[in-house]
């Protein structure tokens, strides 16, 4: 489905991130973990193709209409309603009314939001919006779902309920995901397959886990599932590795 | 209307009563000098004559004809000025400093030359107009289109979105909010452009009659016209606030 190879990237002068190679297959939820500065975030726009490799190459057989992408800083256009702006999406690529209308009223509902329609994003809340930024992208049944970070600005309680209807719904859909994020513990309880991207610069992928917990998955039970803590503390102390021998090589 | 908004309402109109109050008492007694300062009651009846005799009505459509016709040209010349020096960079670059000086200078100082290249009729008084609010509406587009919420236009290419689909999704409803919030602002400089025009050089006009009343010091006269002036202004302050309030429901 996408295959990242040798890819080495900079904004001129010493890379960023170098020799990275990481695949996701079909179905499969990918996440990618790292400290700051290990360029998570560069690695997500260069497979998005707004940033162009030193060299290396990205590989996707996909088009580019069934990428979708999550920021966590996305905003709704203000002026929009809900439903107006989760069917923005199915409008820009010429699904004509009222299929966009009804395609939007179900994918709100499918994240909770029925008989918010009319409601402007001003008069949501946090967690609202994100799920309409959800809807927006998930209407258009995106193959592939790049994300970095997409829920870090929400309160806990929130974040969590948000993060299970994701799941609930990725795994629906067959989504396949690459998830960018700082928080170990989410990334093994969403994914199959978690990369570890050492310190930058030069910052490379030192390790590749698979977490053998079966789907569909409660995010909550993930946590006591016994391969879980043994992962993470593995995850843990990789990272924390890579970490130290970065400062005391500084 | 909620209860402590009548209150505030309340409060306010007795406060003024109070104040129409006093001054007429001392104008009366003599407290202060009714040649200077009349009281209400003599500003009101000179008022009201003036609708009485109704040739008040000619000047107020003068003043009206230069102050409307102006602001709508200057609101479109402006936009569209702004618009084109936001997404041209070299129609910008020209642009940007000759506003920028123009925005600096209080433009009503023009007046004077307006009068003497377009004379005494109405055409100055639109010109004065113009000035000020074309240039305030170029300021607003401008700033407008360039300070759009990067992340909106992100999330819109993103989605898959164009330049016609940026422009109609996020520029358009991003500078009509700019644009409708300056409107009031724009009302006041109106009726400053023309009534100072008018002061300037005219035979017509709220601002021909106000300098009638100067010369003839006048003061009933000149308080009865800047009454006038101000509720048509609060009058369209009004409007103006309500197309506000309307258009803009998502804020």
């Amino acid at each position: 489905m996408l295959d990242v190879s040798n890819l080495t990237l900079g904004y001129g002068g010493e890379p960023v991130l170098e020799g990275a190679n990481l695949r996701v297959e079909a179905g499969q939820f990918v996440s990618l973990v790292g400290p700051s500065g290990s360029g998570k975030s560069s690695l997500l726009r260069a497979i998005m193709g707004l940033q162009q490799p030193t060299s290396g190459t990205v590989t996707n057989d996909l088009d580019h209409s069934s990428i979708g992408i999550l920021f966590q800083d996305d905003a709704l256009l203000p002026w929009r309603t809900a439903i107006d702006n989760v069917s923005l999406g199915l409008r820009i690529r010429g699904k004509p009314w009222p299929d966009y209308r009804d395609t939007a009223e179900a994918w709100l509902g499918k994240l909770g939001l029925a008989g918010l329609e009319q409601r402007f994003p001003r008069a949501l809340s946090g967690g609202q919006r994100k799920r309409v930024a959800l809807a927006q992208v998930l209407a258009l049944q995106p193959r592939l779902l790049l994300m970095d970070e997409p829920f870090a600005a929400l309160d806990a309680i929130v974040r969590h309920r948000v993060t299970q209807d994701l799941l609930d719904l990725v795994e629906g859909e067959k989504i396949s995901v690459l998830l960018v994020t700082h928080d170990l513990e989410e990334a093994l309880v969403l994914s199959d397959v978690v990369y570890l991207l050492g310190q930058g610069p030069r910052a490379r992928i030192r390790e590749r886990y698979s977490v053998p917990i079966s789907r569909p998955r409660d995010i909550m039970k993930a946590r006591t599932n016994p391969s879980f803590a043994p992962l993470l503390q593995r995850l843990w102390q990789d990272l924390s590795a890579e970490v130290d021998m970065m400062r005391r090589v500084a | 209307m909620n209860v402590r908004a009548t209150a505030l309402l309340v409060r306010r109109l007795v406060a003024l009563t109070v104040l129409v109050g006093l001054w007429e008492v001392l104008a009366r007694f003599g407290v202060i000098n009714p040649f200077y300062v009349p009281p209400p009651s003599k500003v009101a009846a000179t008022l009201f004559t003036l609708f009485a005799d109704g040739e008040i009505w000619t000047h107020i459509e003068a003043t009206f004809d230069a102050a409307l016709l102006g602001l709508a040209l200057g609101v479109i010349v402006g936009a569209v000025l702004g618009a084109a020096a936001a997404l041209l960079p070299y129609v910008g670059e020209i642009l940007d400093p000759v506003m920028t000086v123009l925005n600096a200078v209080p433009r009503i100082i023009l007046a004077p030359l307006f009068v003497i290249w377009f004379g005494i009729g109405i055409a100055s008084k639109v010109a004065v107009t113009f000035i000020l609010i074309a240039v305030l509406f170029f300021f607003t587009v401008y700033s407008g289109i360039k300070e759009v919420d990067q992340r909106l236009v992100d999330r819109v290419r993103t989605l898959g979105g164009g330049r016609a689909i940026l422009l109609r999704e996020v520029y358009l409803p991003a500078v009509t909010a700019w644009a409708l919030s300056q409107l009031k602002v724009a009302v006041g400089f109106a009726f400053t452009g023309a009534v100072v025009g008018e002061f300037v050089a005219s035979s017509r006009g709220l601002g021909y009659l106000l300098s009638f009343a100067q010369s003839t010091f006048n003061a009933s006269l000149t308080l009865a016209l800047l009454v006038l002036i101000m509720v048509f202004v609060f009058l369209l302050f009004a409007l103006a606030g309500r197309l506000e309030k309307r258009l803009l429901r998502w804020r």
